[in-house]
């Protein structure tokens, strides 16, 4: 076949000319030294990455290696990096930067992170790559600084949206990227506009609840890659999974990558999962029943339902977390005042709760590091305060910290302290293989958050088996729900991948609505129960294809 | 490269751009920088017009490299890949690009012949890349063209200047004619490699320009982003072949 030869003739013309005039002429060692800088500089193979013959003391794992060598080869560096939680995303972005530094076409680097990783990342990136990553501290750093790593939510506020808008980045990163997934927010507009020659993405949960979160992702890395967004969801909306359409499939590989647990061959330490069922005290079943009681007489108006239910599940976590509710909404509506007041007097009876009791039961027994994770932040104070009444002390751990103050809790938590409790927030970007002990105090409805605090000690560098403890009160909507998603579909044993499959199913309505709308509209338990075993069946038989296919 | 190679070739380079080294230990260097390496690398082209213009001397900086991240010593810590290394690579490139040399021989009333060395990087480039280097030598007395010529020179001992009491033979083979019949032997080389690679990225853009078609198929009047997709497909997978020239120069040496 033809192959077009193109010639760089600028040497020839300048060494004749320095032939007519005599030199100037380099030395034997300089020409040397050029000879081999081009030796260094050269790509021998088609195959295969520069990298890691430079970084001789990094363990990379061959599924690391893969991935980075795909994204430099096969993707030209836009990607949806989407391992599982621990399987080391951090080391492939790192890695596939260190590999575009080398080749010489990147230079300019803005990293994007949650705040409580920027100093994580900023240690990485120069003790394992040798990348002088530095944390954007002064806004001066976003001009003279090559590569820098900073949180979203101080880059898209001003002054520093304007600055970072007129730099030209050869390479944007950004963890944890679902949060990228709705086109309508801040986040997103602000990321669409940074200009960037290569961008890679890094998230567990490329898909959380609708198929179109993927559309946006993808866009933000090539806008055009899947078409225009009416005609995508008019022809894929309504799929029940990416594996439905052979073209979007293949399409969707170009983007992203994603590997599983049981894929990369590693032995991971094992999860033992163990249900503890509490039951309520006789004070805090009466303020149970009373807020089930509300079903029949509305109190609100608008969010009913919502509200409703969000007392239900505060209740079974702490009688704090109630009555911060019940405030808000005493100075939203003051009419329903005697109600709410009579909720209260319920609140004041409840003096124990069983299931600040039993935790503080397990940490002692564990005797060792325990991260409790709550859904709310009046629990975690909360619990703070009766551990430290039990002389047990503990740091909290919330998504609203600043960076050195995550960091800080980190490091007591690692030192000195035995306890962290954590909000959902505190969730993500927190990586705490240290301890393997963790307790859900309350769960969350998103099976994909779960997986994202086991994720924070469940992850490459565990050295032990972890231990989970789920803390479920028996008879309440609590136990319905943890009876659905974490027993009967087997939740804690299944690989994650196969979630995204099963949320999708649900894609119609997010996965926590149609939960919400069982509970909310069931006459009685018995309804109750026979909807939430429908709706089990419906994930099993999920369940049952996703085998089948892979 | 690993960073005490680095750390040796920094040596290497500013030992011979006549830098002095000032300190150094495992893990970092400091050097002086002459006006010359100054202006290569510290961009900083105002002070030098200033100083110039005034005719005053200027006063290098002293730059300490760092090569073990580890150590807790002021400067700049340089690693393969980071934009200082690299900045140093293009400037070795730059100021290596040309020579002229004789060997040093010990005998006396030696003939020297001359040879005209080209190095360069051959790169078949698609989607993926893929690169070679050549060094090639050709007599220019005899036309006999050798590969390897690097291999052969960098046994020896060499100078800019021709040592005392040898001579050397002039070329019967014209330079300007020397590199036309090495650009000829390059392009018959390049002929008969296997360009399988080229076929093959062939293949991988039509099978993506397929799919791509594919998601704008109900749309009659192509929008914007569909054309950028596709000119995006063609830099690319569309195969080429680039020649480039690292240095060279004549050689003028003892015929064996």
């Amino acid at each position: 076949m033809d192959i077009t030869i193109e010639w760089d003739r600028d040497w020839k013309e300048q060494f004749l000319e320095r032939l007519e005039r005599d030199g100037p002429w380099a030395s034997w060692e300089l020409y040397d030294l050029a000879f081999e800088t081009a030796q260094h500089l050269t790509i021998p193979q088609f195959d295969g990455l520069q990298a890691p013959k430079h970084l001789p003391n990094l363990t990379i794992l061959p599924h690391q290696y893969e991935v980075a060598k795909q994204v430099v080869e096969e993707m030209n560096g836009k990607a949806i990096l989407a391992d599982e939680v621990g399987l080391g995303k951090t080391i492939e972005a790192g890695l596939i930067l260190k590999e575009y530094m080398i080749r010489g076409l990147v230079k300019k680097v803005l990293i994007l992170v949650p705040a409580s990783l920027v100093s994580q990342w900023v240690k990485e990136l120069n003790e394992k790559f040798f990348i002088p990553a530095v944390p954007q501290k002064k806004s001066y750093v976003w001009e003279q600084c090559d590569i820098v790593v900073s949180s979203i939510d101080t880059a898209k506020k001003s002054p520093h949206r304007e600055i970072i808008y007129a730099q030209n980045y050869d390479m944007v990163i950004i963890d944890e990227a679902h949060k990228l997934k709705n086109n309508k927010t801040k986040n997103y507009e602000f990321v669409q506009h940074l200009k960037k020659k290569f961008c890679l993405l890094l998230t567990a949960t490329p898909i959380q609840n609708r198929i179109e979160e993927i559309f946006h992702l993808v866009s933000l890395l090539k806008p055009g890659h899947l078409g225009n967004v009416n005609h995508f969801q008019e022809k894929y909306g309504k799929m029940r999974s990416l594996n439905e359409d052979e073209h979007l499939k293949t399409l969707i590989r170009k983007v992203m990558i994603r590997n599983r647990r049981n894929d990369t061959g590693i032995e991971w330490k094992k999860r033992k999962v163990e249900t503890i069922f509490i039951d309520f005290s006789p004070e805090e079943r009466a303020l149970y029943e009373a807020i089930q009681q509300l079903k029949r007489e509305p109190l609100l108006s608008g969010d009913h339902s919502l509200s409703l239910i969000t007392l239900l599940r505060e209740a079974c976590s702490s009688r704090e977390a109630v009555f911060f509710t019940l405030k808000a909404m005493l100075d939203r509506s003051p009419s329903s005042s005697s109600q709410i007041e009579s909720l209260i007097e319920k609140i004041q009876a409840a003096t124990r709760n069983a299931k600040a009791e039993k935790a503080l039961e397990l940490i002692q027994q564990i005797n060792d590091k325990v991260i409790i994770f709550t859904e709310y932040r009046a629990t975690q104070l909360y619990l703070q305060w009766f551990l430290q009444q039990h002389g047990i002390s503990s740091v909290p751990f919330r998504g609203g910290f600043k960076r050195s103050k995550k960091d800080w809790m980190k490091e007591l938590f690692e030192q000195r302290i035995q306890v962290l409790i954590a909000t959902e927030a505190g969730g993500e970007g927190i990586n705490l293989q240290f301890c393997n002990h963790l307790i859900n105090y309350d769960l969350p409805w998103n099976p994909m958050r779960l997986e994202q605090r086991i994720g924070r000690i469940h992850r490459l560098g565990q050295t032990k088996d972890v231990h989970i403890y789920n803390f479920a009160v028996r008879n309440t909507v609590e136990e319905h729900i943890f009876t659905l998603l974490y027993e009967k579909i087997r939740l804690f044993e299944r690989v994650i991948g196969e979630l995204d499959d099963i949320l999708i199913k649900f894609q119609s309505k997010p996965f926590a609505e149609h939960l919400e709308h069982i509970i909310f509209h069931s006459q009685n338990e018995g309804e109750m129960r026979i909807k939430m075993e429908n709706l089990t069946e419906i994930l099993s038989q999920t369940r049952g294809e996703t085998r089948a296919a892979t | 490269m690993q960073q005490h190679n680095i750390q040796h070739f920094l040596e290497r380079f500013f030992a011979a751009n006549h830098c002095p080294i000032l300190e150094k230990d495992k893990g970092y260097v400091k050097v002086q920088l002459t006006a010359e390496m100054d202006k290569q690398l510290t961009n900083r082209p105002f002070y030098w017009h200033y100083i110039e213009r005034i005719g005053a001397v200027g006063e290098p900086m002293a730059l300490t490299f760092i090569t073990d991240p580890a150590l807790s010593v002021d400067g700049e810590k340089i690693h393969f890949g980071s934009p200082r290394l690299h900045q140093i690579f293009a400037t070795t490139k730059k100021l290596g690009r040309f020579i002229r040399l004789y060997e040093q021989v010990t005998e006396k009333s030696i003939p020297l012949h001359p040879w005209l060395n080209v190095n360069m990087h051959i790169s078949y480039q698609c989607d993926r890349k893929q690169d070679r280097l050549l060094s090639l030598g050709i007599h220019l007395i005899s036309g006999t063209i050798v590969e390897s010529f690097y291999d052969i020179v960098k046994e020896k001992r060499w100078d800019t200047k021709i040592p005392d009491y040898c001579f050397t033979i002039s070329p019967l083979i014209k330079p300007a004619n020397g590199f036309a019949r090495l650009e000829k032997y390059v392009e018959e080389q390049i002929a008969k490699d296997d360009h399988s690679w080229a076929n093959e990225a062939k293949k991988r853009w039509e099978e993506d320009l397929l799919l791509l078609d594919h998601f704008y198929e109900t749309e009659e009047e192509k929008p914007e982003g569909y054309y950028n997709e596709k000119e995006a497909l063609r830099q690319r997978y569309e195969p080429k072949t680039i020649v480039s020239i690292i240095n060279g120069g004549l050689f003028y040496l003892q015929p064996k």
